[in-house]
């Protein structure tokens, strides 16, 4: 490998600098930590709480995720140490947060998206722990700890409130089924996260990283404004009522929304700023000249700053769109809570450039703490023959599921297709490795495609197909 | 070559029998999947959503191609069968072979099998009969069966561990094709419908999913049915009563609830509605009031006369959900419940003269008592008037469930088999080594999990030093030189 010369360079570059961002981690989760515990002391509400838990576990993970990445700017050994010591104290306090909530209810926590979403964290929290301590990969968390915090964030802001289990919900199958269906996820994910670092040991170009990255958060960006952008440059919100913490319906299916005047104009802006660096990129790539990426890696930069400007006034100006009830009196604001999967993208798109930035800036480090391209790409497909087998069985314990319930083993759900989908998906995979020799580069890509397929059946089939599988 | 008609079947064959015919219709199912999931579907949907969602022109064009019913189109089975018929010719192809490597494993131990082997070390003996013997206990202890192999005159063993791993793939493949068998056997010989029951109810006629009605060779009874709720009014728990009866008999009965169904011959009875029923009363709690004042609670139940003193019967006789009233007559307005109205009928048991009382709890007003001896009382609450509950049963019949299930087991073992058991065999035989010295060599090979693998070689090589070692069987000047493991692959 020709970049094994360069990559030997195991050394910590500087201390001081290392010690710098341990102290800033540490203050800061001490700090969130006392800020948590004086809000708790000033509502003498009880400190065992599952919200409680949570907020200690998003902290932890948090902080974890910030020593993991700073781990992969310097090349710290021992902000490994306490990346993995931060994320084991976020999985005990989330798994607080599961026991507490599965006590009070009397059965696991599988039964709503944010239910899910709890079992998925720890999961993803107790995979990149195995990951680091068995296979030795220890980046691995600057990846899926930015995830679990995107998914605490969400979970946030997702109904939370315990219901009680509609009848077809009370069966045993739901246990498996979703046990299942939660492992093998977090293995998938997995899967494409060690798929990404072999492209990154594997000589794939620092370009193409920052076409596919601008190319995410255009995607996003465009998406939002494509199906949110109004008349006079308001951006529609759903409408939300607090006190049944849902989204309001007007009819089946059909959401309530509301303008916020002049924040479509921002996301029209930040959606052509993240375009800019992709075009510099074709630009760079159909003229053959190298200086167009260097501007694009600017563009980079004033996108991540137009994305960071774009949330804060996301935030701060949800509120402000006023609708009146169908049936009470008055004007009822908008809320944050009704936009959990615009926020959701917004904070991915900007994780994902700052990963990218990460890369362009420490590439040479990464690959020096990364293990080999021939072991990612071997440890990816042992994830993969974990995560299938997994998937068949969730599968299966759906269908049977199904037939004691629905009456039928197999009606062709959009839920269902898409869980066969990827089912089919991985199979492909594991075929062309199998029996074509698929090594290296192509694999990695299936395993990457094999995830977004995961995702959009996981949360895409939830929200934007219609389908008997209403709950999750 | 020239085209000939007797080509055909062979070029069929060998379009379907490779693997990237079989990946390209594995894309076009899934790509067929997806837009499944994407338009509306018919049966799910019904017409006046998928007017209102697609133009005339859109809706007429998404059926021609039958897009709104993917699941069931003619061309969907088709691609499910072709990528049926490419498991099964790409699984013949290639099983054959895998079944002699299967049923008859390569023991032997020839020096270009030898050279080609990833794993292989060489420990030196003195004695060939003894070294073996001594391996072949270090391999026993260690959990490994031994097969003694005579070939050339150069005795040799041969160990091997979990060759069944080497069929799994097939297993995977026949269990895929057993869920199909069972798909199609369902498809075409099952059934499912509808039944709605009232309590009390017998019925043996089923309105099918696919329009129309079925008979069934027996009929169902339900004896209750109601819906248990949570504190906060949510639904808890659905349930009915109920028996299948047949010839008037009744053979078998069951409490039903969500998630666990009534199983009789082949045909399963869900639990998937409860509803109340708008036009039938079950049940109405009044009070009648006698001539000296008198008032004593009265609970009717459709057609079931009650007494009300030695002279007179009362019965509940007729309900209408949305009344109103016009010169003393009731009149029923709609099927909504707005205005409930209960008709009633005195009867005197010596004259056998009937006189009808309305009560109207909604105006609260009772007409035509005022000729009576009796007085009633309309209900004090709509907790007395019970409607008449309704369970609604999913009926289905699918004789190749079993073939699907036996599949999904299949395949849960045979994923297992395939991803966990490695298939692992050692050759040992006591040969002279390169400078013409009795050694002992070992070589090893695994099927996946090479790494894994390795250390379990190293683990058996050791085993066998230190057997050998033990029992003095290494050369005197070999233990003095520490034997290396000398993994002879590298060289």
């Amino acid at each position: 490998m020709a970049t094994r010369a360069r990559v030997v360079r195991m050394e910590p570059p500087a201390a001081t600098g290392g010690n710098a961002l341990l102290v800033l981690v540490g203050l800061s989760v001490v700090f969130l930590l006392i800020v948590a515990l004086l809000g708790v002391a000033k509502s003498g509400g009880s400190l065992i709480s599952e919200s409680n838990f949570l907020y200690v576990a998003l902290i932890f993970y948090a902080g974890a995720g910030a020593l993991y990445m700073g781990f992969g700017v310097t090349g710290t050994p021992r902000y490994v140490r306490y990346a993995s010591v931060a994320t084991a104290i976020g999985l005990v306090a989330n798994t607080l947060a599961v026991a507490h909530r599965w006590y009070l209810s009397g059965r696991p926590p599988f039964a709503s998206v944010y239910e899910m979403l709890l079992s998925f964290v720890w999961a993803v929290a107790a995979m990149t722990l195995i990951a680091e301590k068995k296979f030795g990969v220890k980046i691995i968390g600057s990846i899926t700890m930015p995830l679990a915090v995107v998914c605490v964030i969400l979970m946030q802001l997702l109904p939370s409130e315990v219901r009680p289990l509609v009848p077809a919900l009370q069966s045993t199958w739901l246990h498996v089924h979703v046990t299942l269906a939660m492992l093998s996820y977090a293995a998938c994910a997995l899967s494409c996260a060690l798929a990404m670092m072999f492209l990154i040991q594997d000589g794939f170009q620092t370009e193409t990283f920052l076409a596919w990255t601008s190319a995410m958060v255009s995607a996003i960006y465009v998406a939002i404004v494509a199906t949110r952008f109004e008349k006079w440059g308001g951006l529609s919100v759903t409408g939300w009522n607090a006190q049944t913490k849902s989204d309001i319906f007007l009819g089946q299916g059909m959401r309530l929304f509301v303008t916020v005047p002049d924040l479509g104009w921002l996301f029209v802006i930040a959606a052509s700023a993240a375009i800019v660096p992709l075009l510099l990129y074709f630009a760079g790539r159909v003229r053959n000249d190298g200086s167009f990426y260097g501007t694009a890696n600017k563009a980079v930069f004033i996108s991540i700053l137009l994305q960071l400007v774009v949330v804060a006034a996301f935030v701060l100006r949800v509120r402000d769109a006023a609708y009146p009830s169908p049936d009470q009196d008055g004007l009822f604001p908008t809320s944050l809570a009704a936009s959990p999967f615009l926020l959701g993208g917004m904070v991915t798109g900007i994780f994902a450039s700052l990963l990218y930035l990460m890369l362009l800036w420490r590439r040479a480090d990464l690959q020096g703490l990364l293990p080999s391209a021939d072991t990612l790409d071997r440890v990816t497909y042992k994830t993969i023959c974990i995560a299938f087998p997994l998937l068949t069985g969730m599968i299966a314990a759906g269908a049977y599921w199904a037939n004691r319930t629905w009456g039928s083993y197999w009606s062709w759900d959009p839920k269902e297709t898409w869980a066969a989908i990827t089912w089919l998906v991985y199979a492909g995979y594991l075929h062309m490795r199998i029996t074509r020799g698929w090594r290296g580069r192509r694999a990695a890509y299936f395993a990457i495609l094999g995830f977004g397929v995961v995702i959009f059946t996981f949360l895409g089939v939830t929200y934007l197909l219609p389908g008997l599988h209403a709950y999750a | 070559m020239a085209f000939s008609l007797s080509s055909i079947p062979k070029r069929i064959h060998k379009t379907f029998a490779n693997l990237r015919t079989g990946i390209v219709l594995l894309i076009l199912v899934v790509i067929a999947s997806a837009m499944g999931t994407f338009v509306l579907q018919r049966p799910a949907t019904d017409a006046e959503k998928l007017a209102q969602a697609y133009s005339p022109n859109t809706l007429r064009w998404l059926d021609r191609v039958m897009l709104t019913d993917v699941f069931h189109s003619w061309w969907f089975l088709t691609l499910l069968g072709l990528v049926s018929l490419s498991i099964v010719l790409v699984s013949l192809d290639r099983f054959p072979n895998a079944w002699r490597f299967y049923a008859r494993p390569y023991r032997k131990t020839d020096w270009h099998f030898r050279a080609a082997l990833p794993h292989k070390v060489e420990l030196p003996i003195k004695n060939a009969e003894d070294g073996l013997n001594a391996a072949e206990r270090a391999l026993k202890k260690l959990g490994w069966p031994v097969d003694r192999v005579a070939y050339k005159n150069e005795p040799s063993l041969y160990s091997e561990r979990h060759r069944v791993s080497v069929m799994a793939v097939y297993i995977v493949h026949a269990s895929l094709l057993l869920i199909f068998a069972g798909g199609i056997i369902d498809g075409a010989f099952g059934y499912s419908g509808f039944l709605a029951l009232h309590k009390g109810q017998t019925d043996n006629v089923i309105e099918l999913r696919s329009g129309g009605k079925k008979q069934l060779p027996f009929a169902v009874k339900c004896y209750a049915a109601g819906q248990d709720n949570y504190a906060d009014g949510s639904p808890k728990k659905w349930w009915s009563k109920l028996a299948v009866v047949q010839d008037g008999k009744e053979i078998e009965s069951k409490e039903i609830v969500v998630n666990d169904p009534l199983v009789y011959r082949g045909l399963r009875f869900y639990q998937s509605s409860y509803w109340l029923d708008n036009h039938t009363v079950d049940s109405l709690q009044i009070a009648w009031v006698a001539k000296d004042g008198k008032e004593t609670p009265l609970q009717l139940h459709m057609n079931q006369p009650v007494a009300l003193d030695s002279d007179a019967t009362v019965s509940l006789m007729d309900y209408i959900p949305d009344a109103f009233v016009r010169d003393g007559q009731v009149f029923k307005k709609s099927d909504d419940i707005e205005n409930l109205a209960f008709g009633l009928e005195v009867k005197n048991r010596a004259t056998a003269e009937v006189s009808k009382v309305w009560l109207l709890p909604a105006q609260g007003i009772v007409l035509g008592e005022e000729n009576l001896n009796y007085q009633f009382k309309n209900p004090a609450s709509a907790q007395d008037i019970a409607l008449a509950a309704v369970t609604g049963l999913e009926v289905s019949h699918e004789p190749g469930q079993w073939l699907v299930w036996t599949g999904v087991l299949l395949m849960c073992a045979g994923l297992g088999v395939a991803f966990y058991m490695v298939h692992m065999r050692l050759w040992i035989v006591a040969i002279p080594d390169a400078k013409g010295k009795l050694v002992l060599w070992i070589g090893g090979q695994a099927n996946k999990n090479r790494d894994r693998f390795e250390q379990k070689f190293n683990d058996v090589v050791e085993g066998i030093r230190i057997e050998l070692e033990s029992a003095s069987l290494t050369p005197q000047s070999a233990r003095r030189e520490q034997p290396e493991l000398t993994l002879a692959g590298v060289k």
